[in-house]
């Protein structure tokens, strides 16, 4: 969730449970001093009473019929038998219907008491509806709530408008910093910004971000100049000794061994330093991986560098297409991968046999599986067979000896690791391996 | 045929100055940026072999002022870079060919042949090995106007070894040559020596033999008595 959202979202629960507890605070605070008002109105119109009576005990019947009349507040007075000790007030809330006419009762507040005139004993009880006050009573809730409506809205306008302005140095940078995609793309700055806090966060991003971009490109210098210096020298050995070759008719056998064997070594030594210096800038993420390959133009490309020597060990490769799809990634790199793979595959598969190829893969999976009808690979080599200098006799790299510099499948790794891809290999049950990318 | 070799390593810049020398090239040399870009700037040359990684700046610098000041001036780049980006950059630019070090002499001899033809449109665009003729523009090899049925990757290694005639070919060189360095050495050998046989299964047909020989343990060689 957006952080200016988050806020909104949290100020929107403070308001409503501060806006819903004054609420209900304020119905009652309302509702009582309603009640207390009536009261005091009851008991001054019983005071009232008392004292027109007590001047002049005559005006009972007066005061009877007369109010008896009212009908938002009448009085209703009664002779009692018998003593009582003490005059007491007692309240009450009464639903009731003053006239046979009305169909719903209203709400009347009824303060009974006695009075004694001239030794008699009455009942008074005086009525006054309490309608009117609750209308008021709803009216304050009414406006609590819409009160709370209005100020939800502001708070949600202030959000669009004030947050998003205050917080747009903020998301900006956010958003810059999800572009990065390499360290080299940085080439603008944050900007400096009137908010302390995004300053600083500026500031600081700014100098990280340097300090990224120097080390990379000291790195991809480094890994420039090592092979630079490597390759150099390897290249006069090499030259060296293929001019001693040229002229072999004039040399014993052994000296055009020995320096065969000196060029053998010199191009294998570059080939190596070639794979360690392709993984490492794998590594160290310097390819563009934005362009769009489509898996089975690449697959045609290395059969057709492959030709040759599928043509020449007679193998037969079937490609089983379910769907054409396209990833997104470096090409060089992908096609490398495939080749890899591919050559492992071509190498190994007995003359005569076949290798599957088979892009797509059930409910249209983007995958590329390699498989071939070579000797399969053992078990204890499984788990390690895509590391460094690994290779399937089981020791490690021994110059001159092997073909391959154990490096192709760390290849394949480390590029199928740039792009998130999925790679595995297992055995076929019979014989045979397959080699799985899934893009 | 005046070439200019830029390469800071003293040894490599030696070693080419030898192998144009051969070639019938009037050989100019040096280790610098700096010195190239006035040698550039006062004579024209017809080949440039430019190392991109100088001590004293990028090599694509001299690239951009030779395309500038002459047009003709055929570049081929040597570097131990291998960033394919640069030799993409470099090609775009203008350059004519690229070579990744460490390459074999053969290769380069080869690729200067064909920038030099390219370049300068030579109108005779075959080349002559004892009887056989290879027309390297049809991609045809006739010996005595019968024409012979070679596969492509036959027609590369016979081609390969007449421009290099004389000289011995070294099987890494060759296999370098057809399928480029991304191959297994031992791997590429048994095919080249496939290859090979059916090579001179045709040529010993068509009534050549003896035209190619095997230096045992190193490689091939095409002979001719012609100088």
């Amino acid at each position: 969730m957006k952080l200016n959202n988050q806020i909104l979202l949290g100020n929107l629960v403070l308001s409503a449970v501060v806006f819903v507890v004054s609420g209900i605070g304020m119905y009652y605070l309302v509702f009582s001093t309603v009640y207390d008002e009536l009261d005091n109105h009851l008991l001054q119109h019983k005071t009232d009473i008392m004292n027109q009576v007590q001047s002049d005990p005559a005006s009972l019947n007066a005061i009877r019929e007369l109010g008896g009349l009212g009908s938002y507040e009448w009085v209703e007075i009664e002779r009692i038998d018998g003593q009582i000790d003490e005059t007491e007030n007692s309240y009450a809330s009464i639903d009731t219907t003053r006239y046979e006419y009305q169909d719903t009762p209203e709400a009347y507040r009824r303060l009974s008491t006695q009075i004694s005139v001239n030794d008699t004993t009455y009942s008074l009880k005086i009525y006054e509806e309490v309608a009117a006050w609750e209308n008021i009573s709803m009216t304050i809730l009414l406006s609590v709530v819409a009160g709370l409506l209005i100020w939800i809205l502001l708070l949600y306008l202030l959000n669009q408008v004030a947050f998003e302005r205050i917080l747009k140095p903020f998301y900006n940078t956010v958003d810059t910093l999800e572009t990065i995609s390499k360290p080299s793309d940085f080439d603008e700055k944050f900007p400096g910004s009137k908010t302390h806090e995004i300053n600083v966060l500026n500031q600081a991003l700014n100098i990280m971000m340097q300090q990224i971009s120097s080390t990379f490109e000291e790195q991809k210098k480094f890994i420039q100049n090592a092979s630079h210096e490597l390759l150099t020298p390897l290249s006069i050995i090499r030259q060296k000794a293929e001019k001693i070759l040229s002229n072999s008719d004039q040399l014993d056998e052994d000296t055009v061994k020995a320096a065969s064997d000196i060029q053998h070594t010199a191009v294998r030594l570059s080939r190596l330093s070639n794979s360690l210096l392709l993984i490492s800038r794998v590594e160290n993420r310097q390819f563009n991986l934005d362009e769009d390959v489509r898996i089975s133009s690449v697959m045609s490309e290395v059969l057709d560098e492959m030709k040759d020597f599928i043509d020449m060990k007679n193998i037969h490769v079937s490609t089983n297409e379910t769907s054409d799809f396209v990833v997104r990634g470096n090409k060089e790199l992908i096609q490398s991968a495939v080749y890899n793979i591919m050559q492992n595959a071509v190498k190994f598969t007995p003359e005569n046999s076949g290798i599957k190829i088979e892009i797509g893969g059930e409910s249209g999976q983007k995958e590329l599986k390699i498989i071939d009808e070579g000797p399969g690979i053992s078990a204890e080599l499984r788990d390690s067979l895509f590391d460094r200098f690994k290779k399937s006799n089981g020791h490690s790299n021994k110059l001159g000896q092997n073909n391959g510099n154990g490096l192709g499948l760390s290849i394949v790794k480390s590029i199928c690791k740039l792009h998130q891809f999925e790679y595995s290999v297992k055995n076929r049950k019979g014989s045979g391996t397959e080699v799985t990318i899934r893009f | 045929m005046r070439a200019l070799i830029v390469e800071d390593e003293p040894l490599l810049n030696e070693e080419l100055q030898e192998q144009l020398l051969d070639e019938q090239f009037n050989v100019d040399c040096t280790t610098t940026l700096r010195e190239a870009k006035d040698m550039v700037a006062a004579d024209e040359y017809d080949l440039v072999l430019l190392d991109l990684g100088l001590p004293d700046g990028n090599g694509l610098e001299l690239l951009k002022m030779i395309k500038k000041l002459y047009d003709e001036t055929a570049v081929v780049i040597l570097t131990a870079h291998g960033e394919v980006d640069e030799k993409v950059e470099g090609l775009e630019m203008g350059s004519d060919d690229y070579l990744a070090k460490p390459f074999a002499m053969s290769e380069l001899r080869a690729r200067i042949h064909a920038v030099m033809r390219r370049r300068f449109k030579i109108s005779d665009n075959e080349i002559y090995a004892g009887k056989l003729t290879l027309n390297l523009n049809h991609m045809e090899v006739t010996s005595g106007g019968k024409q012979l049925d070679l596969t492509e990757t036959e027609y590369k290694i016979l081609r390969y070894l007449a421009l290099n005639k004389n000289k011995t070919i070294t099987r890494i060189a060759l296999a370098e040559h057809i399928w480029g360095s991304k191959i297994d050495d031992r791997f590429s050998f048994d095919f080249i020596n496939s290859h090979m046989k059916n090579l001179r299964k045709k040529l010993s047909e068509a009534g050549i033999s003896e035209l190619i020989s095997t230096i045992y343990g190193v490689g091939y060689k095409l002979t001719t008595n012609e100088a």
